[in-house]
């Protein structure tokens, strides 16, 4: 199972609506995120900022959060979706 | 290039890559000369102003009022937004969105300054919904 990193920001709306979705998919699949906090935790940020290039150009050209992202595929997944749409993105970096 | 200039009638600073024909604020024609950036910032910095969350919620909503969007209706959004907003200026000395990272270079963050021109954005543009990334502006009802 690769590794899954959720990008979020703790004054995000977004990121609010989508952390329990998270929730229900790690209990439900056999998945989990790391969860690393970007506005308050600078070795997060630039943890971030390291995968900008392939982050980016999937984000409207920019570090958006929430970002869902697979440092080993490089896939992206950027901002507020539906449960559906995360659980077959995630499980398709499987 | 953008540029600092100096109306020589009332002071004004204007910051753009040309001058303003006229003053908007003592409308004196062709007023402006070119100055340093230094120079800019010793008169800026005469008037020391601050910005208290509630202010801004003040320029936000005015800001907003005479186009065609509008300060997000939903009071706890807004709240966790402009905690955010505020957090940001404290710790990085900006108003930086609280739904993006700033990315360490500097002219490349101010695209990310509240308000940031959502306008031009794929959240907003040619959508009846529309809103700026973070949420805390969205397209007027008609």
């Amino acid at each position: 199972m690769n590794k899954l990193i959720m990008f979020h920001a703790r004054e995000c709306p977004h990121c609010k609506v989508m952390m329990p979705l998270v929730d229900k998919l790690e209990n439900e699949e056999k998945v989990k995120f790391e969860k690393l906090e970007v506005w308050h935790d600078e070795k997060n940020a630039e943890l971030m900022r390291s995968y900008r290039s392939d982050i980016a150009p999937k984000c409207a050209g920019q570090l958006r959060t929430p970002t869902f992202f697979s440092p080993e595929t490089k896939d992206v997944l950027c901002g507020e979706v539906p449960y559906e749409k995360l659980k077959d993105w995630a499980i398709k970096q499987r | 290039m953008k540029k600092f200039w100096r109306c020589y009638v009332c002071n004004d600073i204007h910051y753009g890559v040309k001058p303003p024909q006229v003053c908007p604020t003592c409308l004196a024609k062709n007023a402006y000369v070119e100055i340093s950036s230094a120079e800019a910032e010793r008169i800026s910095g005469v008037t020391k102003t601050t910005m208290t969350r509630v202010e801004f919620r003040q320029a936000i909503k005015k800001f907003a009022e005479k186009n065609e969007f509008q300060v997000c209706s939903e009071k706890d959004k807004v709240e966790m937004l402009l905690d955010g907003v505020f957090a940001n200026e404290q710790n990085q000395g900006l108003k930086y969105c609280p739904c993006r990272l700033s990315t360490k270079n500097f002219a490349e963050d101010l695209k990310i300054v509240c308000p940031c021109n959502f306008i031009i954005h794929e959240t907003y543009k040619d959508k009846e919904n529309g809103e700026c990334w973070c949420g805390l502006f969205v397209r007027r009802m008609k």
